[in-house]
């Protein structure tokens, strides 16, 4: 067993590293091997097989990325301080990071961990907890390096913190980056996260793992573009964590790779704090993009809106599996799930199962379906105006869209997504 | 320009154009009234090609071409135009792209060039302008959230920027107040032309005050039983469709 998940565990700690940080990747080791390669018997594997993708050999992957190469990579416009990850590993050489206000610590993780591993120490594996987890276990014990982000109390970032993550080689690579975000006490940021491949064609996989800490009444606005290339895996876990009145806003945009699973758990731990998660998926031919939330209203006087919407097209696949959690002394919760979806073909397929588990009695909460196609109405309406049926459908699936899209924090972004949505859709078997 | 002869359409099982024959020339403005559910829209629907209807009989050529052969779009590159009696929202479509791409999907099927920002900005401001619209409307989703007057007259705005040959105005006037109703007239006044011809679908005289009509026409269980000018709209509003249904019902 252990030799399908070899590459996965990553070799052994450096001497020399620190014996909390040996001890806590030994025992994500040990937990790994013990879960072994999951089948898909068990609850949480029901749409998916993840069997193909232990199956598949990985390089560990060089983070060497040529300037050339990373320029097209770029979103025009958009205006941000850069940090770039390499194939899981951080790539100062293309980066762009202004001067660092007071209070503000953008960093490499691994670089931390040999440098000033206390700094890092309480957030590490804090809030990645879920013991059953399987992948996030793999990503402690064999993931190398990542984006630190810490803001003091009162810190903001001033200008928006782009993470862009490629995944590049000749050969298939695996990359298992973990980021830290841990703001302070009324601490500011906007982060945008950006997934891509440099290589079309190749199946290379990312296994992602995200740590969220957000104090009282801080505020974080993440953009979470999946773009990777449509041959590639993409894994991410997000776990998230708030306190009182703090307030989250998550936008997932989940484009590329063969198959795509975005887990997202949040846990408010203090009240009248808000998480916001919006996400767009577009799934086509041979593509699965998973969607799985966990949001745990823990306490009481907490709002959560979770609102995905999906395209499917040809032999396009989704899961989308939300889980709203309402703990018995959490009450005045307020929660909102839907799950809309625009399907252009009769041969894709959604798997959509919102759920809602509440155990207080005095709670506002709603849940929501709906599966359809393009309404034959509007397209006539835009036929009727002399646009070509094709090009009506692109715009109305692009107006499907657009509640998310819509959201994202400037033009730059928002030209960008609806450009790969749109051409996305141009390249559609009409069917 | 439009020539309809015996056209028979179905909606299901149920026939609702029972041989209808209409001959508009350029430049004319025919006028349609009849009683609720005689067809009209239905008319309107067959001429632009929307899904739904059967035709199991007649013709309808426009400019010399087999109108039911082409595609909804075909018709509307040709130069046909419906005004939706029920305007479609289109949440998330925004206004201002959708109008640009009706446009230039239209200029190009003409062989004419699309045309850039600038220009198409500057045309976009003139025709809001003809019909009182404001441009905060440009940045909105078509039609989405719009109050019934302003759906109907931004469909009157869609024809004076696509400039249509032929403009089927499905009772355009219904739901308009009657400063927008004025607005509105003036607007399709202003589109008048010798070459454009126009059928106004209405069931009222009011809106036929400000725009005269050449011919006046009564559709009635889905064909046309009595034609005649302008006046004919004048003695329908005063003695109601009964004096000329039961002589048709008679014939
Ligand atoms: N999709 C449909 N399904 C069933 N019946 C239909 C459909 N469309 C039209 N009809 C019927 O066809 C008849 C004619 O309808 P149409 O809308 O053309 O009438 P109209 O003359 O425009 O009426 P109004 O003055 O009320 O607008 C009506 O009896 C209507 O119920
Ligand atoms: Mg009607």
């Amino acid at each position: 067993m252990s030799g399908e998940l070899a590459t996965w565990l990553g070799a052994a700690t450096p001497n020399g590293s620190p014996a909390w940080l040996e001890a806590w990747r030994t025992s994500a080791r040990e937990r790994a091997t013990a879960l072994g390669v999951p089948g898909s018997k068990q609850e949480a594997w029901r749409y998916t097989n993840p069997r193909r993708l232990f199956e598949q050999a990985f390089d560990e992957g060089a983070a060497v990325l040529a300037a050339e190469a990373l320029a097209p990579l770029l979103v025009e416009g958009l205006e941000a301080d850069r940090v770039v990850l390499v194939n899981g590993r951080y790539a100062p050489e293309h980066g762009r990071l202004g001067a660092l206000p007071e209070g503000v610590r953008i960093d490499s993780l691994a670089r931390l961990l040999a440098e000033d591993p206390e700094a890092v120490r309480p957030h590490l594996g804090a809030l990645a907890d879920d013991p059953a987890a399987l992948f996030p276990a793999l990503n402690a014990a064999g993931g190398a390096d990542g984006l630190v982000v810490l803001l003091a109390p009162g810190a903001r970032l001033e200008r928006p913190l782009e993470l862009l993550h490629v995944t590049t080689g000749e050969r298939p690579t695996l990359a298992q980056p973990r980021h830290l975000i841990v703001l302070g006490e009324g601490a500011e940021a906007r982060l945008v996260e950006r997934y891509v491949g440099a290589e079309p064609s190749i199946a290379h996989a990312t296994n992602a793992v995200l740590e969220i800490d957000l104090a009282a009444e801080a505020r974080l606005d993440h953009e979470r573009i999946q773009h990777d290339s449509a041959e590639s895996f993409h894994l991410s876990t997000l776990y998230l964590h708030q306190q009182a009145r703090s307030r989250y806003q998550g936008l997932n945009i989940g484009l590329g790779g063969r198959w795509a699973r975005t887990d997202i758990n949040t846990r408010f731990a203090g009240p009248g704090a808000e998480c916001v998660l919006h996400g767009l998926y577009l799934s086509g031919d041979g593509q699965l993009i998973d969607y799985h939330l966990d949001v745990d209203h823990a306490v009481p006087d907490c709002t959560s809106v979770e609102l995905f919407k999906g395209i499917l097209y040809g032999q396009g696949r989704a899961v989308f599996d939300g889980r709203v959690f309402v703990a018995q002394d959490a009450q005045r919760t307020d929660a909102a799930m839907s799950n809309r979806n625009l399907m252009l073909s009769e041969r894709a397929e959604i798997d959509t199962k919102p759920q809602l588990e509440i155990n207080a009695d005095d709670v506002k909460c709603s849940h929501g379906t709906t599966v359809g196609q393009i309404d034959p109405q509007m397209l006539f309406y835009l036929r009727a105006r002399g646009i070509p049926e094709a090009s009506a459908r692109r715009m109305l699936c692009l107006g499907f869209a657009e509640e998310i899209i819509g959201r994202l924090g400037d033009e730059a972004l928002r030209a960008e997504i609806a450009a790969l949505v749109g051409d996305r859709l141009e390249a559609a078997p009409l069917d | 320009m439009l020539s309809v002869t015996g056209l028979r359409a179905n909606v299901g099982d149920k026939e609702i154009l029972r041989g209808l024959d209409l001959r508009i020339g350029p430049g004319e403005v025919h006028a349609i009234m009849g009683p609720n559910g005689s067809g009209k829209s239905t008319l309107a629907h067959v001429l632009s090609g929307r899904e739904g209807y059967a035709v199991t009989g007649g013709t309808a050529s426009f400019e010399g071409r087999d109108l039911l052969a082409l595609e909804p779009e075909e018709r509307a590159q040709l130069g046909l135009f419906l005004a939706f009696q029920y305007p479609v929202e289109l949440p998330g479509v925004n206004n201002t792209y959708f109008l640009k791409s009706a446009l230039n999907s239209i200029r190009k099927a003409r062989g004419e060039d699309e045309l850039d920002a600038v220009s198409f900005m500057r045309l976009i401001k003139e025709k809001l302008k003809v019909l009182h619209l404001d441009d905060s409307l440009l940045k909105r989703a078509v039609n989405a959230g719009f109050s019934g007057g302003e759906k109907k007259r931004n469909e009157i705005f869609q024809m004076a920027l696509l400039e249509p040959k032929l403009a089927i105005l499905d009772e355009t006037d219904s739901g308009l107040d009657i400063d927008a109703l004025r607005v509105v007239s003036e607007g399709v006044n202003a589109l008048r032309s010798p070459e454009r011809s126009m059928i106004v679908v209405t069931h009222y005289q009011r809106l036929l005050d400000y725009i005269e009509p050449d011919f006046v026409h009564v559709l009635y269980k889905g064909r046309i039983i009595r034609s005649g000018g302008k006046e004919l709209a004048l003695e329908l509003e005063q003695h109601g469709y009964g004096w000329i249904t039961d002589e048709g019902a008679a014939a």
